[in-house]
């Protein structure tokens, strides 16, 4: 018993950091109508680069946040305008970023090597640590993504829904043209908008530096649950991705717990041919910002 | 002749005439690697050619290539490898499995309402995932610890190992590229590239537009599951790692959108110019920047080529003869290379790079005029350029 209940717990944690992985590719796709497959390199890349400064220069991999966050928040913007510049259509955009997914994939491959990498437990405070509640132990590295994860879906779901920006986020979403027509700078929100994806995108990069191995296979091993979350949570909503991300994470928990780890993936793509049987359109749709 | 007798006719000539390579490079004592080089290249036509009549056709972007490959590689391989069944028997049912995951990955997800396209090509792309873990987990038919081939016996009348893989490659790629032909050359193909320019409209003049994309559905990915089979034999050590991994997928969207994605013939070429520079790239000992050289390759080509090479080969045929030609000739005259297939190589290349010079640029170059038909090129940039056929 005690065993289902940490399973469910250390799921629903789990699910904070599905979200977050999801967020920078549910908002692009949202409200931008780019899909971009670049997003799981940037998590990668983010999380070998926490590793790489954390080894490098000995210091808390959580201070590193302060310099991947900022870092590609640039590089979406610079994605963005370069999805500008070309003129990228959904379809396109499939096919050029899956190709900037190879292109990075082969990169950190080439960099880092295959092997597993896991920054060491005397720089990584958090790697191993937890909080022991009422015997239910909260693994910190997932702690620390689920309240970030659920920050970032309450700001942005604030954002998105009461400010200015949002409000130009949702006409860029419903009909760029009309919002141009309206002097909504949609250059300047797609931009934006592309950044904060990139930020989120190293954000769960950031945790998962500090949560586990890391190695160039992962990114592709993301697939699966990021799309059951994107496509279960509604595009472009960020509280529903977290909503989704918590379902993913505990079912997902659940199954390593009664049929062994490998089942995880299996149980997750379930969900997603039952989330595009019953609720293509998300779960809390009437929120989304598309 | 008909345009359709013509071509089937092509295809009896240039199926003769492939059958009997083995035995040439054996009468005049040519390398075998030739054989093998050829084989390989039938692979990734089949595998690009199925996946056009999906994609190309109806517009469905699908990154499932590697799933219904995989599927078919693993039929055959459990079927012979762990129960014992004969090869040619094992075959049909690697195609049919591949098949039946294709159809029920369709059903559930063309039915759905909004945002199909998007959500299939994502779909497709954890698809393969799954099925690896999948395999994983299950021990009847991979458990982690692959599948050994190498005591399947071929088919003895198919000749010797190499021989047997050509003949049956050669074979299943005849099929699929005709089976691509057939269905652009249909009513299906018309509905197809109508489901592709707008689905709503096409539906609403009563396209069958559901079972329309099923059966593209189903050509891709039985032929990508019998070319599976066929390959499992190649391979002789199946592992989820070989089989289920990017590789697959990444190169017929290569291969395709090099080639020319509205045309049957697009991905036939683009896999024979994609796999003679990889196999370059790859004998040279370049194997690590490979990889990155083929994904820039697929940024630019998305970029820079719109409808691909095929159709502005047939309209600068000309051209295309002449670089071509000339690079072959002029290699083999300064004697450059030492490889055949490295005079091919820098041959493609070279035809490839003229071609891909912009429209607009190259009228400039030729005075006007686009030279190969005669046509004042003025003409087809209008808004009736894209009614013709």
């Amino acid at each position: 018993m005690d065993l289902l209940v940490q399973g469910i717990v250390t799921g629903v944690l789990i699910g904070g950091l599905y979200a977050l992985m999801s967020l920078g590719i549910s908002l692009s796709w949202g409200a931008l109508k780019i899909i971009n497959l670049a997003h799981f390199s940037f998590i990668l890349l983010s999380a070998y680069l926490v590793y790489q400064l954390t080894v490098t220069f000995e210091v808390d991999p959580l201070l590193m946040t302060l310099v991947v966050v900022p870092a590609f928040f640039v590089v979406g913007v610079l994605t963005q305008m370069f999805f500008h510049w070309a003129k990228v259509d959904e379809f396109k955009s499939l096919i050029i970023t899956f190709g900037i997914f190879i292109i990075l994939q082969s990169l950190t491959q080439t960099i880092w090597s295959a092997d597993f990498r896991r920054i060491s437990s005397d720089l990584n405070v958090y790697g191993s640590g937890s909080i022991i509640i009422g015997g239910i132990a909260l693994p910190t590295p997932v702690l620390l993504a689920f309240i970030v994860a659920l920050a970032i879906a309450v700001v942005m779901s604030f954002v998105l829904g009461r400010t200015y920006f949002g409000k130009a986020v949702r006409a860029v979403a419903q009909d760029p043209e009309m919002a141009r027509a309206y002097g909504v700078d949609t250059r300047r929100v797609a931009v934006i908008l592309s950044g904060l994806s990139g930020a989120f995108s190293a954000m769960a990069g950031v945790f998962i530096a500090i949560g586990q191995a890391i190695f160039p296979g992962l990114a592709v091993s993301w697939f699966g649950v990021v799309f059951s979350v994107v496509i279960l949570g509604g595009l472009g909503n960020t509280v529903g991705a977290l909503t989704a991300g918590v379902i993913v994470g505990v079912a997902a928990g659940a199954a390593a717990v009664t049929w062994g780890p490998l089942a995880a993936p299996l149980v997750t793509f379930v969900i997603l041919i039952a989330a595009l049987l019953f609720r293509p359109e998300g779960l809390l749709t009437s929120r989304s910002v598309a | 002749m008909t345009s359709r007798a013509r071509v089937l006719t092509g295809f009896v000539a240039f199926g003769v005439a492939l059958f009997f390579v083995p035995a040439i490079t054996e009468t005049f004592d040519l390398p075998r690697f030739y054989v093998i080089f050829l084989f390989t290249v039938f692979f990734w036509i089949a595998q690009a050619s199925s996946w056009n009549v999906l994609t190309g056709f109806s517009g469905y972007f699908s990154f499932g290539q590697g799933a219904w490959y995989g599927i078919g590689v693993y039929t055959v391989a459990v079927l012979t490898g762990k129960h014992g069944w004969s090869f040619i028997s094992a075959l049909p049912v690697a195609g049919l499995l591949a098949l039946i995951g294709g159809l029920a990955l369709g059903f559930v997800v063309f039915r759905v309402r909004r945002l199909t396209g998007e959500i299939f090509a994502l779909t497709t792309l954890a698809v393969a995932f799954v099925l690896a873990s999948v395999a994983r987990i299950t021990s009847a038919i991979d458990g982690g610890t692959g599948v050994f081939m190498t005591g399947t016996p071929i088919p003895e009348f198919l000749g010797d190992f190499n021989t047997a893989m050509y003949r049956m490659t050669l074979v299943v790629m005849l099929l699929t590229v005709l089976a691509a032909y057939l269905t652009h050359d249909s009513r299906l193909g018309w509905g197809l590239f109508s489901i592709r320019d707008d689905e709503p409209v096409a539906g609403g003049l009563g396209v069958p537009v559901f079972r329309y994309k099923m059966t593209a559905l189903g050509i891709n990915a039985f032929f990508a599951g019998l070319m599976g089979g066929v390959w499992s034999l190649q391979l002789g050590f199946v592992t989820i790692e070989d089989v289920f991994n990017i590789r697959v997928p990444l190169f017929v969207i290569l291969m395709s959108v090099l080639g020319g994605l509205s045309h049957w013939m697009g991905p036939v070429v683009g896999a024979v110019i994609i796999y003679t520079f990889s196999d370059r790239l790859n004998s040279a000992g370049l194997t690590d920047v490979n990889q990155i050289i083929i994904g820039s390759l697929l940024v630019i080509l998305a970029l820079a080529v719109r409808e691909g090479i095929y159709p502005r080969m047939r309209e600068r045929w000309v051209t295309t003869l002449v670089t071509f030609g000339g690079v072959i000739a002029v290699v083999n005259i300064f004697n450059l290379t030492e490889s055949l297939i490295t005079d091919f190589a820098f041959a493609m290349l070279a035809t490839v790079l003229v071609l891909m010079i912009p429209d607009r640029l190259w009228t400039r170059i030729r005075g006007g005029n686009d030279g190969d038909d005669g046509r004042p090129t003025k003409e087809r940039v209008g808004p009736l350029a894209e009614v013709e056929t």
